[in-house]
């Protein structure tokens, strides 16, 4: 390592440090219920670009895709990341009581959270929120820790065996990210009912896993550290990248209008919260943001193997990724949006944090998998 | 001056060989190309050098264009021309527009899509392209790819082109010749209508037989067909030839008592309330009270009314002295006649749903009124 980049992970680690006392600071100032908040959202943040990329992975093995074969070892080595933020979930099963009204006792008697009572009570909740961990590192196991073997053992039969667990670890992806947004996000409001939240949250999963590993790649494309890698992949990646921001524009949407059609007091009051006041203004930003934006800044051919605008696209996506989250976290604690020192203190605490977590995973391996089999095959890939 | 071919073509045994016989063909100076092969080739567009289609940008503004109109027209016939009130929401909520917003702009995308690919880009219609006569066309639907030179500006060096292509590793190289480009005369135009015209008579005239013959057959006839009197049809089973035949003078139909008395004093006389006042029929009463008359009449039966504002009829106070101390056949007939600027409820509630009203009505003066005994 050379004195350089020490001096990168000191600063980067003096920087995690002041946004660790202003965390603090924020515990004890403005309470726990904002200090909680803004730590489900990095929370919620890292497992899904941690997850997203993991499922990314997956699904090149489900469905044998063979153009993405030289570009797997960017969402493989990302997916640590879910493992890197589990510490998070398990600290964050502390703050059951303050943000969530079903684990206090005057939350739990409302009747339309007795009914749900089976489903949202604090011993139940602790242990699938456990066992949403135990199945990551699971998964991981499965689907990306035998790759890196493969890049010395040059097995071939490695393929063949992580093909075969690409569905269980689908479930096992589907499952929990279903779970964490029904658990974590949806439950803040324990009279809300939303079918659909699930997906939500998945299409925003698999942006930010998409954004992730498009960073990852150009990282690693713009040092000349992927020989053979073509604008063609590059447009794979953007192809995804514009295809999912419709779906997440597609799903955000049916979400709101079945809602705000239907004007059920129980559903309907979610989005009230969130067309009043500022909040109304952060909507529009959203829907403007990580819809119509990357829509526009996507949708010619050129600008799906243009490097540059793919950069600043995917730094879009991921921000706006965080935005929704304190969009969906925020208006459930406090009535206001509010953007002061805690928030900041956080991004100062988490953002270098998860910038040496995906540095580190980046140094893990080969930058391509150089013992898959269909590693020539994919290279050649031309559009 | 010969006319050019419309291009020389050769096969090549694989889709790489094709690709590696482009570059070839291009350094001997020719750059007008076309590849058929049976499937998708990846990497054949950058090979042939195909310029960006232009078909994306037109789609592009035609799909904008779709979903502004979209929204135009639901905007005015949901705002402007027809404003109806659905489920309380205003009338311009673009939230409800989206969905059709959404549909035009694939319509308009589509379409502009479909058509101006045939029409503007590939100038349709003409009569079939020469590469459907030549021999190649059997390979390349299958398992063969033709690599085809065309014309530059009108020229074609046929001897050099097929030697650029035997050259790369071609082989079966044919010259095709260039599609008859003369515009059809009026013997063409009179042949395809009177062949339409001809086509159209011949079928109109077989279904017109086909149904002399064999008559409508209905493919289930069930309870369809069966012997019985129909409504407001003729039938020789009675002797006036109406399948419909009057009651009797004076049949009363089940369930209807006709109102015979001629004014509320004479039914306030006449007619005896035949309910028991028990809390089923008081229930019954005041659901069918809230429904139908507390509107006007208020749910004490004040007659300050909900939602007449801007109605200049006063309703009746049913707490007055007048109606507290009128028999409850008064009450009865008002309800099946109406009075003053109240209309007739005789057709939406029955003898028996009037008498459950008078009863409640009954027991709200009772509530309004009460006697000292009521309190003990």
């Amino acid at each position: 390592m050379s004195s350089g980049s020490g001096t990168m992970v000191r600063n980067l680690l003096l920087l995690s440090a002041v946004g660790l006392s202003g965390a603090a600071a924020t515990y004890f100032v403005e309470g726990p219920a904002r200090f909680w908040a803004n730590w489900l959202v990095w929370m919620v943040f890292g497992i899904a670009v941690g997850l997203g990329c993991l499922f990314i992975v997956a699904l090149e093995h489900q469905v044998q895709s063979v153009w993405s074969v030289p570009l797997r070892r960017v969402p493989e080595r990302l997916s640590s990341l879910a493992l890197w933020v589990t510490p998070l979930v398990v600290a964050a099963l502390l703050c059951l009581p303050v943000l969530y009204p079903w684990a206090r006792p005057e939350g739990a008697s409302v009747p339309a959270v007795v009914l749900k009572s089976a489903w949202l009570n604090t011993p139940f909740f602790i242990i699938r929120t456990l066992a949403c961990v135990a199945l990551w590192f699971l998964a991981y196991r499965l689907v990306v820790k035998r790759s890196f073997e493969q890049d010395r053992s040059r097995d071939p039969m490695i393929t063949v065996r992580l093909r075969r667990y690409a569905p269980l670890v689908l479930a096992i992806f589907a499952l929990t990210l279903t779970t964490v947004a029904f658990d974590w996000i949806s439950s803040l409001e324990p009279v809300w009912y939303s079918d659909i939240f699930g997906v939500y949250l998945f299409a925003g999963t698999f942006l930010s896993g998409l954004a992730a590993t498009t960073l990852g790649t150009l990282y690693l494309y713009n040092r000349g550290r992927l020989p053979g890698i073509t604008k063609d992949h590059l447009y794979n990646l953007g192809g995804f990248l514009f295809a999912f921001t419709v779906f997440w524009g597609y799903i955000a949407f049916a979400q709101y209008m079945l809602m705000w059609y239907g004007d059920m007091p129980e559903e309907v009051f979610w989005f009230k919260q969130r067309t009043t006041g500022g909040w109304l203004a952060l909507s529009l930003i959203l829907g403007i943001g990580h819809f119509f934006v990357p829509f526009l800044a996507l949708v010619s051919r050129k600008a799906k193997t243009n490097p540059k605008r793919l950069r600043w696209v995917s730094l879009w996506v991921l921000a706006f990724m965080l935005i929704d989250l304190y969009w969906l976290i925020f208006p459930a604690v406090g009535a206001k949006v509010r953007l002061g020192w805690p928030e900041l203190s956080f991004a100062l605490l988490f953002l270098p944090l998860g910038l040496l977590a995906a540095r580190a995973a980046m140094a893990k391996g080969e930058d391509t998998p150089v013992g898959d089999p269909f590693l020539q095959e994919g290279l050649e890939f031309r559009l | 001056m010969p006319e050019a071919p419309f291009g020389v073509l050769a096969l090549y045994p694989t889709a790489q060989a094709l690709l590696d016989a482009i570059p070839g063909i291009k350094a001997r100076g020719f750059s007008s190309l076309e590849a058929y092969t049976p499937f998708p080739v990846h990497g054949m567009e950058a090979a042939l050098g195909l310029k960006k289609s232009r078909l994306g940008t037109l789609v592009f503004i035609m799909a904008v264009l779709g979903a502004v109109s979209g929204f135009l027209f639901e905007w005015w016939t949901s705002a402007v021309d027809y404003p109806l009130v659905i489920g309380g929401k205003p009338f311009n909520s673009w939230q409800a527009f989206v969905p059709v917003m959404f549909e035009v702009t694939v319509l308009f995308a589509t379409f502009t899509a479909g058509l101006a690919m045939l029409f503007l880009f590939n100038k349709l219609p003409f009569f079939g392209s020469p590469i459907l006569g030549s021999k190649a066309i059997r390979g390349t639907t299958k398992d063969r790819f033709g690599l085809l030179i065309m014309p530059e500006a009108g020229v074609l060096d046929v001897e050099a082109a097929s030697a650029a292509l035997l050259e790369t590793g071609g082989s079966e190289v044919e010259v095709l010749a260039a599609p008859d480009s003369t515009p059809p005369g009026l013997g063409w135009w009179l042949k395809t209508l009177s062949g339409i015209t001809a086509a159209c008579v011949v079928t109109g005239f077989g279904t017109a037989w086909a149904i002399k013959i064999y008559p409508t057959l209905p493919p289930m006839v069930h309870m369809e067909v069966q012997p019985r009197l129909d409504a407001q049809k003729a039938d020789s089973f009675f002797a006036d030839g109406h399948g419909m035949q009057l009651p009797p003078v004076g049949t009363v139909a089940r369930g209807y008592m006709p109102l015979l008395a001629k004014s509320p004093e004479e039914a306030g006389k006449e007619l005896i309330n035949p309910l028991p006042v028990t809390p089923a029929v008081l229930q019954a009463g005041r659901d069918l009270f809230n429904n139908h008359c507390a509107v006007c009449h208020d749910r004490l039966g004040t007659g300050k009314p909900w939602l007449t504002s801007a109605y200049t009829a006063k309703p009746a106070d049913l707490q007055a002295s007048t109606y507290r101390e009128a028999p409850d056949g008064y009450i009865y007939y008002v309800i099946a006649a109406g009075k003053g600027a109240m209309p007739s409820y005789a057709a939406d509630l029955s003898a028996n749903d009037r008498w459950a009203i008078v009863d409640y009505v009954r027991a709200l003066q009772r509530s309004q009124h009460a006697e000292p005994e009521d309190v003990q």
